[in-house]
């Protein structure tokens, strides 16, 4: 798939710019805070509906303004689609596809795909489950969109459970246990499926980020794993019998810190290298060297299933990234698939990536072609 | 820019759903062009409207009487009970004509979020009709959201065991386009499909 013209209205930095896409490699050059990755932040929301910066759209939308507009032209392999975000401080977005307003996300989703590389992805290995568990959210959304409704009805359970946890703790709410049973059994039906979902996509992107990694450290093995709370099986029956179970003997201890401590919101992604938590053990270079892995699995998982190469966003990353990891980035784009990078220096790269490269000048939010 | 009984009137009418503040102004520039009788009719009608209608002491639903006209009507099928969230789902429920049985309203949904448990909804009532007796079937017909479905599962396992409960159907709308059903509808409609009569 090619994104062969952006349009911004009032997001973030732009007021009004249009950029148009002629070749498959784009550099975005820049100082800092000049916008660049606001462009990539942009295009990512056209494809996974969530920045991967800020929640709240109003920090999207220029400050000051009353709407943002997000529009992008894509060609798809036998078809073009005509997608557009619009954004509002106090409002929800509106979604369109070919012009026509789209009531549900999954209706939006899945008509580009793009894979993004920042600085932000280290946290991936370093930071907080939340980081893993979104990084797994954002590649369902784009592999099976329906999976946005799951993902939006379990937050909603899990919502409404937590308030009644917290409502109960509190007194202002009384001990039901009729009701609790109901939403027990919502938050296992709804969350098991959420966990065999996510559970499967490891399964699928395990042995892809294992050749990736084995391919650049040449002599390391990497291991993914996804960590319940709870040891259970593998299908969907057995998941949901062994989460009720741990529901039920964690009870007390959700009934005295008033919120819920076992579901699909408490899981995490294990990384190991070399059979070690890669978290404590891998030094700054086996850290890169793990991203690299998992976003070029996740970057052939995505060719596989939708059958086309997706965009490639790499936000001020590969300058950092020595020589063979340039390599091993560029030996898994195919020449022809789409690839936005942005940089404030244009040294640094392997020839490779500059030959042929449209050249971009960002400069406080205005977008140039570099003739 | 208004003077003040002009503003307050705009205020007041945009509290209103769905009436932000150009319709307001629109509707009380129009309601200040009006004969004083036209006006005060509507006034009253507000009025009267709060201060006479209120629940029907059987069923929840919007009534002047302390028992409803539907409850009343010694036409329509007492053993059958279709429970809603709001009045809005009876007066929609009532224009297909199609339902002769009586109504309850519970008055909304099972939702913590919002301070709503089954003590705050109007469950009580139904259960004391259905265990009375007489009470052949309770359809459920509540909208199938998250705090819709506990809503349903926990009227239904209250009453499972004093009468027979169903609850409406889900999928393709009548004269739709398959192709046009979104994806979890379509996966309910394969799920309730039925053998070909």
């Amino acid at each position: 798939m090619f994104l062969h013209q952006l349009q911004l209205y009032n997001f973030r930095n732009y007021r009004e710019q249009m950029v148009l896409f002629d070749q498959p490699k784009t550099i975005v050059v820049g100082a800092n805070a000049q916008g660049k990755s606001n462009l990539l932040e942009a295009i990512q929301l056209l494809a996974v509906l969530q920045s991967f910066r800020v929640q709240r759209d109003r920090d999207l939308v220029q400050w000051g303004q009353r709407q943002g507009e997000i529009h992008g032209k894509c060609q798809r392999r036998y078809s073009t689609v005509d997608l557009c975000l619009r954004l509002f401080p106090h409002q929800r977005r509106t979604m369109l596809v070919n012009g026509v307003v789209v009531k549900t996300k999954d209706e939006f989703l899945g008509n580009l795909n793009a894979v993004l590389f920042s600085a932000l992805d280290l946290e991936l290995v370093r930071g907080s489950p939340e980081y893993r568990r979104d990084w797994l959210d954002r590649v369902l959304v784009q592999l099976e969109p329906l999976y946005i409704r799951l993902q939006q009805s379990y937050q909603r359970v899990l919502q409404q459970r937590n308030a009644l946890l917290k409502g109960i703790k509190q007194g202002k709410m009384r001990y039901d246990p009729a009701q609790m049973e109901l939403w027990n059994q919502q938050l296992v039906t709804i969350g098991s499926k959420v966990m065999f979902r996510r559970r499967r996509l490891i399964d699928r992107l395990s042995p892809l980020a294992q050749a990736w990694h084995r391919r650049i450290s040449a002599t390391e093995t990497l291991t993914l794993s996804y960590l319940t709370r709870f040891p259970c099986g593998d299908d969907i029956n057995a998941i949901q019998t062994a989460f009720y179970d741990h529901l039920q003997k964690r009870a007390i201890a959700e009934q005295q810190q008033g919120s819920s401590l076992v579901g699909p919101h408490r899981d995490d992604v294990q990384l190991q290298i070399n059979s070690q938590p890669a978290k404590e053990y891998a030094s700054q270079g086996q850290q890169r060297t793990l991203v690299l892995a998992l976003k070029l699995a996740e970057l052939e998982l995505l060719q596989t299933v939708s059958g086309e190469p997706p965009l490639l966003l790499l936000d001020d990353v590969l300058a950092e990234l020595d020589l063979s990891r340039q390599q091993a980035l560029l030996s898994a784009v195919q020449p022809t698939a789409q690839t936005i990078i942005t940089t404030t220096h244009l040294h640094n790269f392997a020839d490779r990536w500059l030959h042929s490269a449209q050249i971009l000048t960002v400069k406080d939010g205005e977008i140039q072609l570099n003739c | 820019m208004y003077t003040p009984p002009l503003a307050r009137l705009i205020e007041q009418l945009q509290r209103l759903p769905g009436i932000g503040p150009k319709s307001a102004q629109r509707l009380a520039l129009y309601l200040l062009s009006r004969p004083r009788e036209e006006v005060t009719a509507l006034a009253h009608a507000i009025l009267d409207c709060k201060e006479q209608v209120g629940h029907c002491q059987v069923c929840g639903y919007l009534s002047v009487d302390p028992i409803c006209e539907i409850c009343r009507n010694p036409d329509r099928d007492d053993s059958t009970i279709c429970v809603v969230c709001d009045s809005r789902d009876v007066i929609a429920l009532e224009k297909t004509r199609e339902y002769w049985g009586k109504y309850h309203v519970l008055g909304g949904v099972i939702s913590p979020m919002q301070g709503i448990g089954p003590d705050q909804l109007n469950i009580p009532t139904l259960v004391q009709r259905v265990v009375k007796g007489g009470v052949k079937e309770v359809i459920l017909a509540i909208n199938p959201t998250v705090e819709g479905e506990t809503t349903t599962f926990y009227v239904g396992k209250l009453l499972k065991e004093f009468t027979k409960v169903t609850r409406i159907a889900f999928g393709i709308p009548i004269g739709g386009d398959l192709e046009y059903a979104d994806e979890m509808t379509l996966i309910k409609a394969i799920e309730g499909r039925q053998e070909l009569q």
